[in-house]
């Protein structure tokens, strides 16, 4: 599987909304209030509105379902979706989440994602499908997003 | 993004049903009658009665959703899912990527529930074959 580099992206999120124990698991859902992203074909800042919602299961493994607006340098709106599974070592998650910050490669954090825009500059996002590893950091997680070539 | 080799997923289809013209564009349902999925650490049959369920966008990129029964050669059931997307148009060659999942109960397999992956897709002559990677 080939891949490059599509951007870093870096979302801050607001106060978590514990909606608790749901029939699927245990649902939290985490506002996400400001961000930005830089790679060599695109840059900007993540707008206020989007959110992750989250969906710890049976299996210990966390489901989250991140939607968010992006918007370039250059003015362009772009809608992202990810799909991720956060798993690990239960020392390691409870560090992360006392706010440490964990080694990412102690634990699995990894998502898919996919874009839509009507921006021709950026039309190639609607057409590839894109992974990323995730960092869960005090301030918010980082994604390296790839695309997959 | 490092990955390595899940499966090799070759799957049968029926006659498609042609939908047509609709809101998001032109969709086309692939009913799967069969197939067959290998690699280091599971291997077995497709079950009959997925799908596929396409749509052509305006853009001519096609949308895959896809859903079926894979069966191991020791008799556990897992549900698999992805989607994709196909650009037969692309500049490079033709882009047929997907996003495969997988949910089973059979705790051999469970390691499945915990990973993301990758497919590469290609339409041969005897039914679409997907190499299929796991993120590590």
């Amino acid at each position: 599987m080939d891949s490059r580099l599509l951007m870093t992206l870096q979302v801050a999120v607001g106060a978590v909304q514990k909606i608790g124990a749901v029939p699927h698991g245990t649902r939290v859902t985490a506002p996400i209030t400001d961000g930005t992203f830089e790679g060599p074909r695109i840059r900007g800042k993540v707008l206020p509105g989007g959110g992750d919602w989250t969906l710890l299961r049976a299996d210990g493994v966390l489901e989250l379902d991140l939607r968010i607006t992006l918007e370039t340098d250059d003015g362009a709106l772009i809608h992202m979706t990810s799909f991720g599974l956060r798993h690990g070592p239960p020392d390691v998650l409870a560090a992360t989440a006392r706010g440490e910050h964990a080694d990412p490669t102690t634990y699995y954090f990894r998502t898919t994602l996919r874009f839509e825009t009507e921006h021709p500059k950026y039309a190639f996002l609607n057409r590839l499908i894109a992974v990323s590893s995730g960092d869960r950091r005090p301030e918010g997680p980082i994604y390296t997003i790839d695309e997959i070539l | 993004m490092r990955s390595r080799p899940l499966m090799t997923l070759r799957l049968k289809t029926a006659p498609l049903q042609d939908i047509g013209a609709v809101p998001r564009g032109t969709r086309v349902t692939f009913p799967i009658t069969g197939g067959s999925f290998e690699g280091e650490r599971l291997r077995g049959k497709v079950l009959a009665g997925g799908d596929d369920w396409t749509v052509k966008r305006a853009d001519g990129a096609i949308e895959l959703d896809l859903r079926v029964t894979l069966e191991t050669d020791d008799g556990a059931l897992i549900h698999m899912t992805f989607e994709g997307i196909r650009d037969d148009g692309a500049p490079a060659a033709p882009y047929f990527r997907t996003t495969p999942r997988f949910e089973t109960a059979e705790p051999k397999y469970s390691f499945l529930n915990k990973l993301l992956a990758v497919g590469t897709g290609e339409i041969r002559a005897d039914g679409p074959v997907h190499v299929i990677e796991e993120l590590l």
